[in-house]
């Protein structure tokens, strides 16, 4: 479902992503891990068509993000990072302008804004400005305007930062719950704990390059070891 | 004085980092910028030495009533530059990151007041200064002044009036601000444009330009003679007039009488920079947490229910990719009172240029006075149409701004969306520009040979103004910064309106020859030749299309960067 092929990024002298290979299947819920600025971020810019490659490829349901970007992307959704939404629109309607650019028909579209407001509680804001917003907030519109148009493959990078408890554990039941749905999802994030608790597969990237993967199955378990894996690898 | 001689000094290595860039990139962009500056401040120059010689030497109109046209060209310059700084210095003084983060160190608050007003006023009047000095120069230069003339009038002459009147904003707006929790912003914006175009016209209404002449012209050819008994009382509390009085005085070879009103300038600013610390010390901090109350507590504010049919989320009006960008930009437009409020001010300066043409009487006898008038009016519409693009049209790819991520990651042609943004801001320009070039030519001069030169060349000089400044919008694109009118005063932004100076200089050069033998025809002859207007005509129309082609080339590949 997503193939990242020997994908290298330079920024001038700097190679921020060296020679990245890897290959998640469909229903898939792949971890990304790695110390500040190993290359995470850079990673999943590639692959949603943010960066260009300095080399390699990254393909989203069979699709070369550079060479057929608009089928690419039109498979999955993105959370990223920081979620900026436009200041001067609502909630509701930031909805509507990511419908438009999925090209949903309007009557689709309402249906889903009906559905996500009630399932990420967004009742009391969604009619407000963005510039009221939390980080909260935010984040909730954003991961809704990332599954409005039912995408194959949500890439998410740290979708947990500045959540309270409550938000993130609705976050963390509706990726639990898509996967189940056949949704393949690759998250870049920190917290150990959620990785251990969601993820199906995990790599661990520093300095650019993939230093570890493994994968995690009824049979094997990360069973509370991954802060000491990781520690031990990333030292 | 430790922490802002440490601020200061980061903010000037972060300069100098860039300009000791050596990247063949950075060279190339530091080498085009001084290019096009210096060309500007050389072009000035000749412009200030010919406009002098002119008026004091060819039309001896003397030197007092020169020195009064100079003051009113300093009133609307120290207007300008007081209106810049108000208009950059809410987001420098009260909305910026840094006074946040500089609020939360242990340092004064009079200091980070300093600290952001220098930054406010490097931002938003440096090619103003550049120009002001060009002017200077050249204006010296007709008179033969020393060295020492330059370095008066420069350092404590022409810099401490280009600060008061940037003190002067920072202060107003300070003050402001605590009225705006009452009325609003939006409310206080439209009041500061009323009051700043009543100032202007009170002023022209106290010195009445018209009389004033007059009256000295009563004593010609003895026009050289002061006749400071005809100023206005209150003329001589504006800056402008000490400026203009110091020049006065120093070009007649009377220092003596020079020095007073270098006195006043000094001391005014030294007074000015104490007042301003003592009110930042009281005032700023309970102005900044006053503003950032207001924002905080704007209060539920959900979709307006008029115009329905631009709502996202009714039936829509274009396919749905377009549909989406053209609602979004009209609701995040209209938001905004910062954009709007421009809009409103540009339209009502428009309506007093049309106005102002209607009134001008320039059925002249002379066929060079006559083709002057014809290019005056020609690049005045040119310059307005520039105006109107580099507030409006450069920013245009910035102000995708953070939210960027969400059209760069939907499946969306970037090229689509730049042809959107393209062919949306050519439409509105060549509408307005073909209104200006239309009415004004008929209002100047009602011959149909020339309206429709003034309507062909205004056409091409659209497209090629727009492909130019949404070209090197994109170029010079800067996604974190979330002000319109900062992004239009940064330094990109001063290259472009300075490149489309030149072009528009460019295409008057076409214009001139052709123009010339028209008029000669048609004045001394009697008759009017119509097929020459074919040859300036596909000159301007094919530069202007070179132009289009080579920006709109560079747009393209600029906004599919790396975000």
């Amino acid at each position: 479902m997503i193939d990242i092929q020997h994908v290298t990024k330079r920024f001038g002298a700097f190679t921020a992503v060296d020679d990245v290979n890897l290959r998640i299947e469909r229903g898939q819920f792949f971890g990304f891990l790695g110390p500040n600025g190993a290359g995470k971020t850079t990673t999943i810019k590639m692959l949603t068509g943010l960066y260009e490659p300095t080399k390699g490829a990254c393909l989203i349901g069979g699709h070369d993000i550079r060479k057929e970007p608009l089928q690419a992307k039109a498979g999955f959704g993105y959370v990223p990072d920081q979620p900026f939404i436009y200041e001067k629109l609502t909630g509701r309607e930031f909805l509507y302008f990511v419908g438009g650019l999925f090209r949903l028909p309007v009557g689709t579209t309402r249906e889903k804004i009906a559905e996500y407001t009630e399932y990420f509680e967004l009742g009391p804001f969604i009619d407000r400005r963005a510039e009221e917003y939390s980080q909260g907030m935010r984040q909730r519109i954003v991961l809704a305007s990332a599954l409005l148009h039912n995408p194959r493959v949500l890439i998410i990078d740290e979708p947990l930062i500045g959540l309270d408890p409550r938000s993130a554990r609705l976050v963390k039941d509706t990726l639990k719950g898509m996967t189940r749905a056949g949704l393949t999802i690759f998250m870049s994030t920190h917290l150990l704990e959620i990785v251990e608790e969601l993820c199906d597969r995990i790599a661990i990237i520093k300095d650019g390059r993939i230093i570890y993967e493994q994968s995690q199955s009824a049979a094997h378990s990360f069973d509370g070891q991954l802060e000491s894996i990781f520690l031990e690898v990333t030292k | 004085m430790h922490e802002l001689a440490l601020v200061l000094n980061v903010k000037a290595n972060t300069l100098l980092k860039g300009l000791l860039d050596f990247r063949p990139q950075n060279i190339l962009k530091n080498l085009s910028s001084a290019l096009i500056f210096g060309g500007v401040a050389v072009g000035v120059f000749f412009l200030a030495r010919g406009a002098t010689i002119y008026l004091v030497q060819q039309a001896h109109i003397g030197q007092f009533l020169y020195h009064r046209f100079l003051s009113m060209l300093l009133y609307v310059f120290f207007v300008t530059v007081n209106l810049g700084n108000i208009i950059v210095c809410y987001a420098t003084l009260y909305k910026s990151e840094e006074v946040t983060f500089l609020m939360g160190l242990p340092i004064s608050h009079e200091k980070i007041f300093l600290l952001k007003f220098v930054d406010n006023f490097f931002y938003s009047s440096s090619t103003l200064t550049l120009l002001g000095l060009s002017w200077l120069l050249g204006y010296g230069s007709c008179y033969d002044m020393p060295w020492y003339f330059y370095f008066n009038a420069i350092f404590f002459v022409f810099l401490p009036f280009m600060l008061i009147a940037a003190l002067l904003a920072v202060l107003f707006l300070m003050g402001l601000i605590r009225i705006a929790l009452g009325i609003g912003i939006r409310w206080l914006l439209a009041g500061i444009v009323v009051l700043y175009l009543s100032a202007i016209y009170i002023y022209f209404k106290v010195t009445n330009p018209v009389q004033l002449v007059e009256e000295v012209m009563r004593y010609y050819p003895n026009v050289n003679q002061y006749f400071g008994f005809l100023d206005a009382p209150a003329v001589k509390f504006l800056p402008n007039h000490w400026v203009s009085e110091f020049l006065y005085w120093s070009v007649n070879g009377e220092p003596g009488r020079a020095l007073p009103w270098f006195v006043i300038l000094v001391l005014v600013l030294a007074g000015l920079v104490i007042i301003s610390a003592v009110l930042a010390r009281r005032y700023y901090y309970a102005s900044w947490l006053a503003a950032s109350d207001a924002r905080a507590m704007q209060g539920p504010r959900a979709g307006r229910v008029w115009l329905p049919f631009m709502r996202l989320g009714e039936r829509r009006l274009l396919p749905p990719q377009l549909d989406a960008f053209l609602k979004r930009d009209f609701w995040v437009f209209f938001r905004d009172p910062s954009q709007w409020l421009h809009l409103l001010l540009i339209t009502v300066l428009l309506l007093v240029f049309i106005v102002s043409v209607g009134s001008l009487e320039l059925r002249l006898a002379q066929p060079l006075l006559q083709v002057s008038a014809f290019l005056v009016v020609f690049l005045f519409n040119g310059f307005l149409v520039a105006s109107l693009l580099l507030r409006f049209v450069f920013p245009a790819v910035s102000l995708e701004g953070d939210t960027f991520w969400c059209v760069r990651a939907a499946p969306v042609s970037l090229r689509r969306l730049y042809l959107y943004k393209l062919l949306g801001s050519l439409l509105l320009v060549l509408a307005v520009a073909e209104i200006l070039a239309v009415t004004s030519t008929v209002l100047l001069r009602h011959d149909p040979v020339l309206v429709t030169l003034s309507a062909f060349s205004m056409a091409f000089v659209s497209v090629a103004l727009t492909g130019l400044h949404l070209g090197a919008g994109s170029y010079f694109a800067s996604f974190r910064e979330k002000n319109a009118i900062r992004v239009a005063s940064s330094q990109g932004a001063s290259l472009t309106f300075l490149a489309s100076m030149l072009f528009l200089a460019v295409t008057s050069v076409i214009l001139m020859v052709p123009l010339k033998r028209y008029f000669d025809l048609l004045i001394i002859r009697g008759f009017a030749l119509t097929d020459w207007i074919h040859v300036p005509l596909l000159l301007i129309g094919s530069l202007s299309l070179a132009v289009f082609a080579v920006s709109t080339g560079l747009g393209l590949r600029s906004i599919r960067r790396d975000f």
